[in-house]
């Protein structure tokens, strides 16, 4: 266990949203607590610790991860990608205008990941069918929605960048 | 304006939520803060022989360690005062905090937590309801009778309390019935789980203390803390930064308290953020397990005549706001039916279990599925098909119910062909399929609560409410309403909402009184300005007060359009330089009821503006393993009149879908001693997206006079009432076997399949 004193910090260089953060961590710390506590980005939501919600989902190279299980010195070198990198200055990408307005958020605590998710399914395959989008957003629990809007509002987002 | 002319909802807390720049409350940093921990009992019954926390004080790093010892000793809780903030002197449940901690770091505070020396005695845990209301059993709090007690809230040892329905002669009935059918339904316990873990944040200055928490209902956290604390009001002030869900779960006060006073003992900002685990094991709102006997008697042409029940419900080691819950039981056992004679017996029985406490419409869910899955029971009895069954026996308008209220306008009949229509019912299915069917009721619930309406000189407008949004939208909804009384834009106007430093009382985000309570004050507060506004417009445009309209963002003279002027430039003509409104819920008239409830009346005894639903869902068994899937749901609701349908279909889909869930997976497992063994999202699973059916929603919408704004009823909780009793039946006339169980998993459809008991197996 460590103490204050013991703590052993690597300077680390994290790539956020195409911006450069150096910050001083230990070796243990998760991503998402880094992209919280110390580059000061709390969009990205922590509803477990252990893979369970996918409240916490970033993209590594455009791939989805579970940043509250994934050391923060791993993703050094990769590009991070989060909620807040994803609308367009303040242009929002079409998925989150598409979730607002077809009823898909509710609490919110889940619409950062689940939207991370669906971004990383329509890069790798812009005409999913609606399997599909169950599949690539299964990793995300949603306790307030039932889904089914969450559902259309990726559906019609296909639609609508295809 | 008609509701039908309302705007589309435009979310005001939307953008926040979809950038992510949205702050809930673990996104809360204050400069200095430190990290708090709890150390909990883990045990669930025993006696306390030594609690030493010197050494975890000494540790470097450690600013606060705190225990029974220091803080007010006080017990708190409506109905029985059988609280303390700290175990005492002894320990009631695995999730009983015995001491905090606040200390630079999460690895500090961890040390502290090991250093604490906590030695105890243990005693038999009392997890058995039965055993625990048999003669001579031991007792979970042996000092009851010294409690203080409030309410209709009859006690005697573990019953905490006791409620009764009785009408005609229920006895007598039965013995002249044509059929008789007895059932027994044993319903886990299971959990609210929103995704938001809860947190707590709290900061003094000077003698005033403002904490941060997600809670549903601020003014009553913010209680809890003046009590536990000994505190006045004006010294303390709640913030609810956004709420990740609660779904009842989060209703109340629960860790502020101890947040506030480990923050006034280290003298700095302390932050409490939960681990999933903590979110299972350790607040008092987990749903209820419940044993429920029914039996009910019916005539030669398929009429209920008599129902006796008898209701045991697993309260958990202390009261929360669980005092109402077996009157709520009561009332779903009786069930939305005409049955002339009526006896049920309820009770609320302490165990060393986490305790119980409001879940999105405590008590329904398992109610509805024991009374639901027996009513489909009877109907194969007399061989009658269960819509058919259902036609003859359910209240409709002006029909007398089981608890002896007669009901104004309803449309439950109209939901059961609505459901049973869109659903197909009576359409041939493959072998592995089935629909099933279950009506459900939920009442709307009165409460004080208040509003103020402010268009400030610039003629900006704000609505200040004490209401609470955890995600439904229903705040979100009272601009709505305050925007069409000021003929205004909805996104003219700015909420502030869950801050008790600001707004007048109300009951929060609780038992779906949202905009039935507080939709009423937003709209008689911004009608006060809307009437003010009339009048400096009649000044300025030579007209009578009365006869000024004020629509699209203008005040003119009926039926001459163009004589007008802006709302926003008399804002800052008003002498006093702003525009006030200030307004709380007027009385309504309560419906007309002839009580039935002999014992323990915490006002369940008639409902006003009752919601009722039916639900029919398909479900597929795979016959080899006992897995069910829902494939289809078809929902009707007569919630009154639909303000928010984007809001409102929302509402339906999130609750049906966590009706599911409690149908067929989500369910609390434990150990001999009472702990929970399955705490986390792997092991308690949730419906995912993968899992989700298709929901078909259909509203009869009938105006509700005396419910909330423009015949709108309670809309949240309703949802989640009527799904599990559908998936039993579904499952029941796919397999031909019962299950008696909830939830109803995959090795209890296989078990019920084979004819093979579990616990023999
Ligand atoms: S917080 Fe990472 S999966 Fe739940
Ligand atoms: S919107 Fe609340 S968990 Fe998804």
């Amino acid at each position: 266990m460590s103490t204050p004193s013991n703590r052993t910090l690597n300077a680390v260089e994290l790539q956020v949203n195409g911006v450069a953060y150096p910050v001083a961590i230990e070796t243990s710390r998760n991503l998402s607590g880094v992209l919280r506590d110390e580059v000061g980005l709390t969009g990205t939501k922590e509803g477990c610790d252990d893979c369970e919600c996918g409240a916490c989902m970033v993209l590594l190279d455009g791939q989805p991860i579970n940043s509250c299980s994934y050391l923060a010195v791993q993703a050094q070198g990769r590009e991070i990608t989060t909620i807040e990198g994803l609308a367009d200055g303040d242009d929002l990408h079409p998925l989150q205008r598409n979730i607002l307005a077809m009823g898909g958020v509710q609490c919110g605590f889940c619409t950062p990941g689940m939207l991370m998710s669906a971004t990383a399914l329509l890069e790798r395959n812009p005409t999913p069918t609606e399997d599909e989008i169950k599949i690539g957003l299964s990793g995300n629990l949603c306790r307030c929605t039932g889904y089914a809007k969450i559902l259309d509002s990726v559906a019609a987002t296909a639609v609508e960048i295809s | 304006m008609a509701v039908t002319d309302m705007p589309e909802f435009i979310r005001a807390d939307g953008p926040d939520k979809v950038t992510g720049t949205g702050r809930y409350t673990a996104d809360m940093t204050l400069t200095g803060q430190l990290v708090a921990k709890f150390k909990y009992a883990e045990v669930t019954h025993a006696i306390i022989t030594k609690l030493d926390v010197e050494a975890a004080r000494a540790i470097p790093g450690v600013f606060a360690v705190l225990t029974a010892a220091d803080v007010p000793d006080i017990r708190f809780t409506y109905g029985i005062a059988d609280r303390t903030l700290f175990a005492t002197d002894r320990v009631r449940f695995e999730g009983e905090i015995v001491a905090a901690v606040a200390a630079i770091s999460d690895d500090v505070a961890q040390q502290a937590l090991d250093a604490i020396v906590f030695e105890y005695d243990e005693l038999p845990p009392i997890v058995d309801l039965e055993a625990a209301i048999a003669d001579g059993a031991a007792l979970v709090h042996p000092d009851v009778d010294s409690y203080v007690v409030t309410g209709d809230t009859p006690h005697s040892g573990n019953v905490a309390t006791h409620s009764s329905i009785a009408m005609g002669n229920a006895e007598e009935a039965m013995s002249n019935a044509a059929t008789v059918v007895t059932s027994r339904y044993v319903a886990d316990a299971s959990h609210a789980t929103p995704i938001e873990p809860r947190a707590v944040v709290a900061q003094w200055e000077g003698e005033r203390v403002t904490v941060y928490t997600s809670t549903q209902v601020p003014f009553d956290a913010r209680n809890l803390v003046c009590e536990a604390l000994e505190l006045p009001a004006n010294r303390v002030r709640i913030i609810a930064p956004h709420l990740g869900g609660g779904f009842g779960g989060k209703c109340g006060g629960h860790f502020e308290p101890h947040i506030a006073a480990l923050a006034r003992a280290a003298k700095r900002p302390v932050k409490l953020v939960f681990s999933r685990w903590e979110e299972f094991i350790a607040p008092d709102r987990r749903r209820e397990g419940m044993i429920i006997d029914i039996t009910t008697g019916v005539d030669a042409d398929g009429k209920i005549v008599a129902r006796t029940g008898n209701i045991l419900l697993d309260n958990g080691a202390y009261l929360a706001d669980s005092a109402f819950f077996p009157q709520a039981a009561a009332m779903h056992v009786a069930g939305p039916y005409v049955i002339p004679n009526v006896f049920i017996d309820s009770r609320l029985v302490y165990t060393n279990h986490q305790p119980s406490g409001s879940v999105r419409a405590p008590t329904a869910p398992q109610g509805c599925w024991a009374v639901e899955s027996h009513t489909d029971e009877i109907a194969a009895a007399i061989g009658m098909d269960p819509l058919d069954f259902r036609r003859k026996n359910i209240v409709t308008t002006g029909s007398v119910g089981a608890v002896g209220q007669t009901y104004d306008e309803i449309g439950l009949d109209q939901c059961l062909e609505l459901a049973a229509e869109s659903a197909g019912w009576g359409n041939d299915l493959p072998d592995d399929e089935a629909l099933g069917i279950s009506v459900g009721w939920w009442p709307s619930f009165h409460s004080p609560a208040g509003a103020y309406a402010k268009m400030h000189g610039d003629g900006s407008i704000q609505v200040i409410t004490g209401a609470s949004e955890c995600g439904t939208g229903s705040v979100m909804t009272l601009r709505m309403l305050a925007a069409d009384e000021l003929g205004v834009d909805q996104t003219d106007i700015e909420l502030v909402y869950q801050d008790t430093g600001a707004a007048p009382a109300g009951p929060g985000s609780s038992g779906s009184m949202t905009l039935f309570n507080h939709g009423r004050a937003v709209e008689r507060a911004a009608r006060q300005i809307a009437d003010q506004i009339k009048e400096l417009a009649a000044t300025e445009l030579e007209a009578n007060a009365a006869d000024i309209v004020l629509a699209d963002g203008k005040a003119s003279v009926a039926g001459t359009p163009t004589v007008s002027v802006p709302i926003v430039e008399l804002a800052g003509s008003s002498p006093d330089g702003e525009i006030l409104g200030s307004a709380t819920t007027e009385d309504i008239e309560w419906p007309e009821i002839k009580g039935s409830t002999c014992l323990g009346d915490q006002g369940f005894s008639s409902w006003m503006a009752p919601q009722f639903s039916c639900h029919v869902v398909r479900v597929k068994v795979d016959k080899d393993t006992g897995v069910s899937r829902v494939l289809e749901v078809h929902a009707a609701h007569d919630s009154g009149t639909i303000i928010n349908p984007i809001a409102a279909h929302g509402q339906i889909e999130g609750g049906v879908t966590m009706g599911i869930g409690q149908a067929l997976t989500e369910g609390t497992q434990y150990d001999d001693a009472g702990r929970q063994r399955n705490a986390g999202l792997l092991e308690y699973k949730l419906q995912t997206i993968a899992d989700a059916p298709k929901i078909t929603t259909q509203f009869v919408e009938i105006y509700t006079p005396n419910a909330g704004p423009r015949g709108a009823k309670g809309l949240a909780e309703a949802p989640n009432v009527a799904t599990c009793g559908a998936v039993n039946n579904a499952i029941s006339a796919a397999i031909g076997k019962r299950i008696y169980q909830l939830p109803m998993t995959a090795e209890r459809v296989w078990a019920a399949m084979n004819d093979i008991s579990l616990e023999e197996a």
